[in-house]
């Protein structure tokens, strides 16, 4: 099982609150909007060598809390790319160092024995964790619903280690403490998650993640060597993660309930495979296209082209396959982003309930913005982030 | 002059609702556009926004949502009602300011632009002249450090051990000590052969050089080998490694900076990586072919056999320099060589014998 699961595409958007019984959570944003939206920001990373990120994240995120419509009120994402860039600038000056004190370290360890630096991987993961914590801390504080902002304490270290040690006893349990791992360490997030003065906690029992998901468990070995099922037990456990996860969720007298379907997301899934199979097709008819071209102004025949491996040195032909790489990859973006981010939303937002809305109803404001270092280590890490 | 013509608009059960930014508290209001904005509640004040500090925030479709620079960072007024929404907008000069517009975002691209050049250049110049300048700096114990760690990978990934048996052991040295001296190289390199098939030869930082069984095996004679080894001496008097080691971390960093988490962005980074570590590997190639063919030429023996013995392991390369290849075309390697070539006037470096016992150096000891 994947250390970092419980993070990555899910990382849990700030979340719902309230909303009374009759009136669902709901989205009032225009698919084609968040189309448009991706679809620019894919040309402007492409131009910008992927810089643009910052900036792209962010407008992704204003446009699905700007509506994310809770008790008929609106959230709203109050971040901005500048910071996001700093966090990084940031993060970078900070791991550079690391980077070096790690790999002196790591040549000590070498020394005295061949391949045993491989341990201090261990460190990064910690790093990691850190990055996580501080990264939802940030997402958080950047969260307004009706005035007021969510916010967040607690240590990023106390929890990255608390997440190292149930990290170890994934090994030894072959990752079956994964239930009871994933809610202490949302207890801990949530406890320290604030709405104003209403403090959050979180009630979901690995027991009950446990008695949703075991058998997702011994699929997982099944699902390795039979590719064609992954999406299935993939989709299943997120859905089911999801479930339990926004079922726990407690922000004082309010509490969340969701009824999220294993099929939805599964569907969701299959499009996103669908998509890839199209594009590379797609992909593959360019390169061939490229190929053939690159050949006929060479001048050689293509037989001679092909079978003296002279295709692999044709500088025109890698630049050709560079370019046409680096657009399929961002096609694959924008289809990622709006099946996995934009309509998972959407899902994910219509399974809501909120009970107990009214205990939001007046709450004093509280809490302070946190700094972007979270996210800028989630980048330079390249742990995934929402 | 009755300019600041009074509109009171959004009866009650109306559209329009604020949020103080103190607390989440949901009020119905009316708006009062007079020379300023004021927002009332059940007929008294609970604010006054000037025009000019009102601003934009980000808001659902078919809402108007804004905030005031002079008031609580996070209070907000929403409108849903159009008319008066658009009556609102003409009187706030400055209310688009903080929405990022094309400028906005050429300025991103433009920085970016400049960003993505300077990386580039440093990577292309800026490296290879800092690992040149900061290679001689280096302590050569941290050097052989370096060595010692890499040593034992090797051993450990080949799976080899070190061939020694006596003959062939006692014409290695004499083979490697005569480059060794021509080559201008102390006594502190250490060298010996590998028993393993890959058909290969490389030095390690500190001073080590390795020739795997499998090049000799291929080899016809002293001087297609003592060529090899003359050029992996090269390496180790340039502190090829050392400066490699300093450049291509360089590299993968800064070259990690770009793409970012664009999916796919790794096939990516691993591209970009390797065209550039690649091309300053084969200048380094080259330089130690030159090396090689020096010290050749001060042994008074030919240079051309290492060019034979290295297009007789690659095979033909094909035309074309490859720009992902870490070497140089063998084709081109033994051109020069060949052409650099100079006739031998002196006796071969091992006597026919002597070089029996080196191929076989792996052999059992008898």
């Amino acid at each position: 099982m994947n250390e970092m699961s419980w993070s990555p595409i899910g990382a849990p958007p700030p979340p719902p609150s309230p909303v009374p019984p009759p009136m669902p959570v709901g989205f009032s944003g225009k698919r084609s909007e968040f189309f448009h939206l991706v679809k620019r920001g894919a040309g402007l990373e492409l131009v910008t060598l992927g810089f643009y990120r910052f900036w792209l994240l962010t407008d992704i995120r204003r446009h699905l809390w700007a509506n994310t419509v809770i008790d008929g009120d609106a959230a709203e994402y109050t971040g901005r790319g500048r910071e996001l860039l700093i966090g990084f600038l940031i993060a970078l000056a900070i791991l550079m160092p690391v980077y070096l004190g790690y790999f002196l370290i790591g040549l000590e360890a070498e020394r005295l024995k061949a391949f045993a630096s491989i341990p201090l991987v261990a460190f990064f993961f910690l790093f990691g964790q850190f990055a996580i914590y501080r990264a939802r801390r940030y997402r958080l504080t950047r969260t307004v619903w009706r005035g007021v902002r969510f916010w967040m304490k607690g240590s990023g270290w106390i929890y990255a280690i608390q997440a190292f040690l149930w990290g170890l006893l994934m090994i030894p349990t072959l990752g079956l403490i994964l239930p009871w791992r994933a809610a202490a360490l949302e207890r801990y997030k949530m406890r320290h998650s604030y709405y104003g003065d209403l403090q959050g906690s979180f009630e979901g029992r690995g027991w009950e993640f446990f008695k949703q998901g075991w058998w997702l468990w011994l699929l997982t070995p099944v699902a390795l060597y039979v590719i064609p099922i992954a999406p299935f037990v993939y989709g299943a456990y997120k859905a089911i993660e999801w479930r339990w996860w926004l079922s726990g969720i407690r922000f004082g007298g309010v509490r969340v309930e969701s009824k999220l379907r294993k099929s939805d997301l599964i569907g969701l899934y299959w499009k996103v495979i669908g998509w890839n199979v199209v594009l590379g097709l797609v992909f593959v008819v360019y390169l061939a296209l490229s190929a053939v071209l690159v050949a006929s102004m060479t001048g050689s025949s293509f037989a001679e082209f092909f079978t003296s491996q002279e295709f692999a040195k044709s500088i025109p032909l890698l630049v050709l396959v560079g370019l046409g790489y680096l657009v399929f990859a961002l096609a694959m973006n924008v289809v990622i982003r709006v099946y996995l981010l934009r309509d998972l939303w959407v899902k994910v937002l219509g399974s809501v309930n909120v009970i107990g809305i009214e205990a939001a109803a007046n709450v004093a404001a509280r809490g302070e913005l946190a700094g972007a270092l979270g996210e800028g280590f989630a980048d330079g890490l390249d742990i995934g982030g929402f | 002059m009755d300019s600041g013509a009074e509109v009171t608009q959004s009866p009650p059960g109306g559209s329009t609702t604020y949020f103080d930014g103190a607390s989440s508290k949901r009020r119905a209001v009316m708006l009062r556009l007079s020379d300023r904005l004021e927002i009332v509640e059940d007929g008294s004040a609970l604010a006054a926004w000037a025009y000019d500090d009102i601003r934009g925030v980000d808001s659902p479709s078919g809402m108007l949502r804004l905030s005031c620079q002079t008031a609580p960072a996070l209070a907000r007024l929403e409108i849903r009602d159009t008319a008066l929404a658009a009556e609102l907008v003409s009187r706030c000069a400055k209310v688009n300011d903080n929405a990022p517009g094309r400028r906005g975002v050429a300025v991103i691209v433009g920085w970016s632009l400049a960003a993505a050049a300077s990386i580039v250049a440093i990577v292309l110049f800026g490296l290879p002249l800092a690992a040149d300048r900061l290679t001689p700096l280096v302590p050569e114990t941290f050097e052989r450090r370096l060595g010692d760690v890499a040593d034992a990978q090797v051993k450990g990934l080949f799976n080899a051990r070190v061939c020694d048996n006596p003959a062939g052991q006692a014409a290695f040295v004499k083979l490697v000590t005569a480059i060794r001296e021509s080559a201008g190289l102390d006594t502190s390199v250490q060298s010996g052969v590998l028993s393993s098939s890959v058909p290969n030869a490389f030095a390690l930082p500190g001073g080590k050089v390795y020739l795997f069984n499998g090049l000799l095996a291929k080899a016809e004679n002293a001087d297609e080998i003592a060529g090899v080894l003359a050029h992996e001496l090269g390496h180790l008097k340039h502190r090829d490694n050392l400066r490699g080691l300093i450049r291509d971390s360089g590299t993968s960093f800064l070259i990690g900076l770009l793409f970012g988490d664009i999916t796919g962005s790794s096939v990516l980074i691993f591209g970009s990586r390797t065209l550039v570590t690649s091309s300053h590997s084969r200048e380094a190639e080259q330089n130690a072919d030159g090396f090689a063919i020096d010290v050749m030429h001060r042994l008074g023996r030919p240079a051309k056999p290492t060019g034979e013995l290295l297009l007789r392991v690659t095979g033909k390369e094909g035309k074309g320099l490859s720009i992902i290849s870490s070497h140089p075309l063998s084709e081109d390697r033994l051109a020069r060589m060949s052409r650099e070539d100079r006739p031998a006037s002196r006796p071969p470096l091992l006597t026919s014998a002597e070089w029996r016992s080196l191929k076989s150096i792996c052999d059992a000891k008898l």
